[in-house]
């Protein structure tokens, strides 16, 4: 899981697909399904934040637009929040799939998603910790120095 | 100007600190040595249902993966594997089967050492297919990728549609190895990783494959500590050390 979530898309890959999603809006002033998804694809597997974010917003919309192929929108959805470590996110596609289809594709994700968000606790704890630590020392210090 | 010892110890201190710092920075570095001599990257093609992902999940878990649904564009799979004396690292990319990922399954294809083509012995149109997914190959990896022809399913003979006669010439016309296999019963999985592995490492062997080239799909990790390095990451962590 690591390694696909760690992959970045080659960047001729992404620009080819932006090149066809922007080619069709132009000159027919849509773009179709097919071209959205493939976008979507390269732009949640790319190594800048915003572009994984705009591919949710298209696979946001596909998802509503074209029932059909939900499955695979809910799974790169939950792909794409979890490259940025959006793991609430990450983790509601991640059961909204499963509790249509068992899959081993899907839970491997979702173990991996858990595993991170309860790291990121923990050290969000551990500095939470620190900080009082640090403010704890600050104020017995001012009022030991205000008691002189 | 002679050495005192408070000076070698203020030395060796700085020494140490300069240790911590790079484990601390640079943990794979400095931790044991790879337990593999090399990696091969492998990616897994061939139209949907073929049983591309049971194949790999045979060769990786050695279990037999029934009822398994479409991969969703790309699957992961990795196992160390023996070749004279060498471990060496498969990394294997599985990629899904159904038309709409074929353009962006794509871009999985290039830096492949070996490229494993897969197709269904009792479904006709899907070894049709093969050429268009040799093209594909062909024009996406580079001259010295080994392609293997697989012809899953070969436990069900009853429902055969292509014969092993046929395909053989094919794959012999086009240089590619072949084997019919099962992922059911595992007969020829193996077989047809390992001698992907060990083809691709006869081409390093007799030079054919260029090690430095950094689309050749082949990672070459010496189990010294004072390796030389492929990975970017590793050669800034050169650069930084030659303070």
């Amino acid at each position: 899981m690591e390694e696909l979530l760690n992959d970045v898309v080659p960047q001729e890959d992404l620009e080819r697909f932006e090149r066809k999603y922007q080619q069709e809006n132009k000159v027919n002033g849509e773009v179709s399904i097919e071209t959205k998804f493939e976008y979507a694809c390269c732009l949640v597997r790319s190594r800048y934040t915003n572009d994984i974010r705009k591919g949710i917003m298209i696979l946001e919309d596909l998802a509503h637009v074209h029932p059909e192929g939900k499955r695979d929108y809910i799974y790169y959805l939950a792909f794409g929040n979890a490259r940025i470590k959006n793991y609430t996110e990450g983790l509601k596609y991640c059961r909204a799939f499963l509790d249509i289809e068992s899959n081993d594709q899907v839970r491997a994700l979702e173990e991996h998603i858990k595993k991170q968000s309860d790291k990121e606790v923990a050290k969000g704890m551990a500095v939470a910790g620190g900080a009082a630590l640090v403010l704890g020392s600050i104020i017995g210090l001012g009022i030991a120095m205000a008691r002189k | 100007m002679s050495f005192t010892v408070p000076k070698i110890q203020s030395i060796v201190n700085k020494l140490y600190e300069h240790i911590d710092y790079f484990v601390e920075k640079y943990p794979n570095m400095t931790a044991a040595p790879y337990n593999y001599n090399y990696i091969f990257k492998y990616i897994i093609i061939g139209d949907m249902g073929v049983g591309k992902s049971c194949l790999l999940h045979q060769f990786t878990e050695k279990k037999f993966m029934a009822n398994c649904p479409h991969t969703i564009g790309v699957e992961f799979g990795t196992r160390i594997i023996e070749v004279d004396d060498k471990k060496i690292k498969l990394q294997i990319w599985d990629t899904a089967g159904q038309e709409r990922f074929r353009a962006v399954t794509r871009s999985y294809y290039r830096g492949a050492a070996g490229a494993l083509m897969v197709y269904d012995i009792t479904r006709r149109s899907t070894y049709n297919h093969l050429s268009s997914w040799l093209t594909d190959t062909r024009n996406l990896t580079n001259p010295s990728t080994v392609i293997f022809l697989i012809g899953n399913k070969s436990d069900l003979e009853s429902t055969r549609e292509v014969t092993y006669e046929e395909a053989k010439e094919f794959a012999d016309e086009n240089g590619l190895m072949f084997l019919e296999a099962s992922a059911m019963t595992g007969q020829n999985v193996e077989e047809a990783f390992l001698e992907t592995a060990r083809k691709i490492y006869q081409n390093i062997q007799e030079g054919r494959l260029d090690l430095n080239a950094s689309e050749s799909g082949v990672q070459h990790r010496p189990s010294q500590p004072s390796r030389q390095s492929i990975s970017s990451e590793a050669m800034h962590a050169k650069d930084q050390c030659s303070c």
